[in-house]
């Protein structure tokens, strides 16, 4: 009996040293294991490659499959094999895959704070030395969004698209109750007044004026457009407190549906606007896309109303100067077999021609140029109940990047969505709520 | 003549139990009936728990080296983190209600389970149905029965003349008991059916007794069936207390630890800290406290019941 205790004892004992002896050296070492930089050098097109890029709702989208065929035509040498994760946990499965030194050679994420997250990690490359070297690169096409996504002055990250985030409004609506549509540089207060007089009927044929998405950002988004707000530092939270009032005020009168009852029925914007629900709604302009697509629908979901859209409200009645919303980025991952090439595809889809493929979808590619352009004010002569001059909201020269990269960016966020959802469910006073948002979002950020 | 019978009829040399060699080779045909488990035991389940309680001294996000931090974890999980005293609070109030709920109403329904009345086969079926039921499937029917502009609850309230009826998981102070309601829900009928056997043990003898002595049903149960199923309820309490210390899936599926942090419980905290902020040590720090408060639970229990138990 002795002898079997002093075996397992002594099994554990060795297990647990083993595995502090394993861990690093005494004292704090540099933790981030700094990204090595993608070299320039030429690439020989006669070399046989395959190319891993990692996605999300490959097989729903048909965008991605046009510009990698496109890719494929203009170097036949290169073959480019998708990997799909699933849309729900991308960005996790992809922080893992990478963690095990997966060699994808390009990856896609879906926002900035999941890029924060591998740009800590260490499982992207740098870009600055290529971008340097290629004369064919022109970071203005990126309406500064390339500057605002670097991290210690390095770029790690091509916009691949980005959004606007508009006031979609339905037309119709507006119409039948004789009021005048909503337009650039309205305040808060003049916004919950036209919201107030659309609004009408009760239960199942209840019409909202407004519908606040349970995104935190459907909050702040008025104010960081106006760069009243930033996420990441707790010091400007006291500009959210107008914000905060107009929300809790529309749906305490029943202009807006309730926090509580939305979260707890899985509302979603997209089938609350479809099926004209609600008057307005405050989302990206991948709307844009949901729209036209809506339009072409063929069973009775198809959308029959016009739309419109126009630039977010404030309480300063500051017009449309300014856009504000995500990016959706593309890296070069750091343990990829061909960077060069990895870095050529990206030059493809964040570039004229991926763009042109993007636009034509409806969707907003990061590149700026006339053709982009011209393609968002053609939608109006194909889509009936499109409006013209989409352009106006996309052609802005600053883009503020909705939730600004900073370390441990992703854990501060979940706390703020935590708070938030107490403010909206009225759990917890306005005042109080900020303050709660304060201390528990620096927390987060303090993390060493 | 006789001396060749009797070699002949010498019975084969048998070997001595006692031999040493004999008792290893049992010991080593035991061991290898045990091995897989064994095996499968280690790998999976020992080797992971000694890892996490060695990178509770660490900081790891996964990706970068492992670094040796020491106590610094539990330092920060005792002064700076306000989640972890919110969750280890809303861990105990889950705790101590869902537990003396579930306990009393399985009992009860057991008892009346076990009664000969129509169709009760049936009733225990249904009685067990949601525990073998999917849980995300319950979990959306319960939150869109207590939705609460739209869910029938409310409008049920409403009718009789309730105003305002509570926000269910939409409010702060209604959110965990929604939850609490939900897991008593789906896990009456496992422990009913566990309390069911133990009835099926008392002998009958005792409850005749105890009716010719004059005793009414509420002695006959105080005096008979409480006493006689009691390990069995130190089972149930201690399988209990393990599971609600344990639960995140609920919360996961239903209010994602909120509104604000009002069901965010200690392995929810857990799961936020290593999958979300990416902090792997913290959270085996996290894990271990809460190693350590089921133990110090199940040992109290364990001394609690050598004084209370009675076996028949």
């Amino acid at each position: 009996m002795k002898f079997k205790k002093a075996v397992a004892l002594g099994l554990s004992a060795t297990m647990g040293l083993g595995m502090l002896a394993g861990c690093g050296s005494d004292g704090k070492t540099e933790s981030t294991a700094a990204p090595t930089a993608l070299q320039p050098s030429t690439v020989d097109t006669a070399e046989e490659v395959t190319l891993k890029v990692s996605l999300w709702d490959y097989s729903k989208t048909q965008y991605y499959k046009t510009m990698i065929d496109g890719f494929m035509k203009k170097y036949p040498n290169v073959k480019v094999e998708v990997t799909e994760f699933d849309a729900d946990n991308y960005e996790d499965v992809v922080t893992t895959q990478l963690s095990g030194k997966s060699d994808l050679d390009v990856v896609f994420m879906k926002g900035l704070p999941g890029l924060s997250a591998l740009i800590e990690q260490g499982h992207v490359l740098a870009l600055d030395d290529l971008l340097a070297a290629d004369e064919t690169w022109d970071a203005k096409a990126y309406s500064g969004l390339v500057e605002a996504t670097q991290v210690d002055g390095k770029t790690y990250c091509v916009p691949f698209r980005k959004d606007n985030n508009l006031i979609f409004y339905n037309k119709r609506i507006f119409d039948e109750a004789g009021v005048k549509y909503p337009e650039d540089g309205m305040t808060m207060e003049e916004y919950y007044e036209l919201a107030k007089q659309v609004t009408s009927g009760e239960g199942s044929n209840k019409v909202y004026g407004h519908f606040t998405h349970t995104w935190s950002s459907n909050v702040y988004m008025y104010a960081r457009r106006i760069k009243e707000f930033n996420q990441m530092d707790t010091s400007t939270y006291d500009a959210l407190k107008p914000y905060y009032e107009v929300m809790v005020k529309m749906q305490d009168e029943g202009v807006a549906m309730d926090f509580g009852t939305a979260k707890a029925s899985s509302a979603h914007y997209r089938d609350v606007f479809q099926h004209e629900q609600a008057a307005m709604i405050q989302i990206g302009t991948w709307q844009i896309n949901n729209l036209l697509e809506e339009e072409k629908l063929t069973t009775e979901d198809k959308i029959t109303f016009d739309w419109g859209v126009c630039a977010l409200p404030n309480d300063k009645g500051e017009g449309n100067t300014t856009a504000v919303g995500g990016v959706t980025p593309v890296a070069v991952g750091a343990y990829g077999k061909n960077p060069q090439w990895a870095w050529k595809f990206v030059q493809y889809v964040c570039g004229e021609e991926g763009a042109k493929v993007l636009a034509a979808t409806g969707i907003v590619p990061g590149y700026n140029s006339p053709a982009v352009l011209d393609i968002f004010d053609g939608f109006a002569k194909d889509y009936e109940h499109c409006p013209e001059g989409l352009s106006k909201y996309l052609d802005l020269e600053e883009y503020v990047v909705e939730q600004p990269m900073v370390k441990n960016g992703k854990a501060a966020s979940k706390a703020f969505d935590d708070q938030h959802s107490a403010i909206m469910t009225g759990s917890v006073g306005i005042d109080e709520g900020i303050e709660l948002l304060k201390s528990k979002v620096q927390e987060q950020l303090d993390v060493k | 003549m006789s001396e060749a019978n009797a070699t002949a009829l010498q019975p084969k040399k048998k070997k001595n139990p006692s031999s040493g060699s004999y008792k290893r080779k049992k010991a080593l045909v035991a061991y290898s009936f045990i091995l897989p488990n064994f095996l499968g035991f280690l790998i999976l389940t020992f080797v992971p728990i000694v890892f996490s309680v060695a990178l509770s001294f660490c900081q790891w996000d996964s990706s970068n080296p492992i670094q040796f931090v020491g106590l610094e974890n539990f330092v920060y999980m005792f002064t700076k983190d306000s989640s972890f005293t919110i969750s280890l609070l809303n861990t105990l109030y889950y705790t101590v209600v869902t537990v003396p709920i579930t306990l009393i109403l399985s009992l009860l329904l057991a008892i009346l389970m076990n009664c000969k009345i129509k169709g009760r086969v049936i009733f225990r079926s249904i009685l067990f149905f949601p525990y073998v039921a999917s849980l995300v499937a319950i979990a959306a029917v319960w939150m869109a029965l207590f939705n609460p502009t739209m869910g029938p609850v409310n409008e049920i309230l409403r009718a009789i003349g309730i105003a305002n009826p509570p926000k269910w998981a939409a409010s702060t102070t209604w959110a965990m008991p929604t939850i609490i309601g939900l897991t008593v829900w789906k896990g009456i009928g496992y422990y009913m059916v566990v309390y069911l056997a133990a009835l099926q043990g008392v002998p009958g003898e005792l409850y005749e007794a105890a009716k010719i002595d004059g005793a009414n049903s509420v002695k006959r149960f105080f005096n008979v069936t409480w006493p006689t199923v009691t390990p069995t309820t130190f089972f149930v309490l201690m399988m209990l207390i393990v599971s609600t210390f344990k639960s995140y899936d609920i919360m996961f599926i239903t209010t994602q630890g909120g509104p604000g942090e009002a069901t965010k419980v200690l392995a929810y905290h857990i799961y936020n800290s290593a999958f979300v902020s990416y902090r792997y040590g913290y959270a085996s720090a996290l894990s271990v406290i809460l190693l350590i408060i089921v133990i110090i639970v199940t040992l109290i229990q364990f001394r609690v019941e050598k004084r209370f138990t009675s076996y028949l």
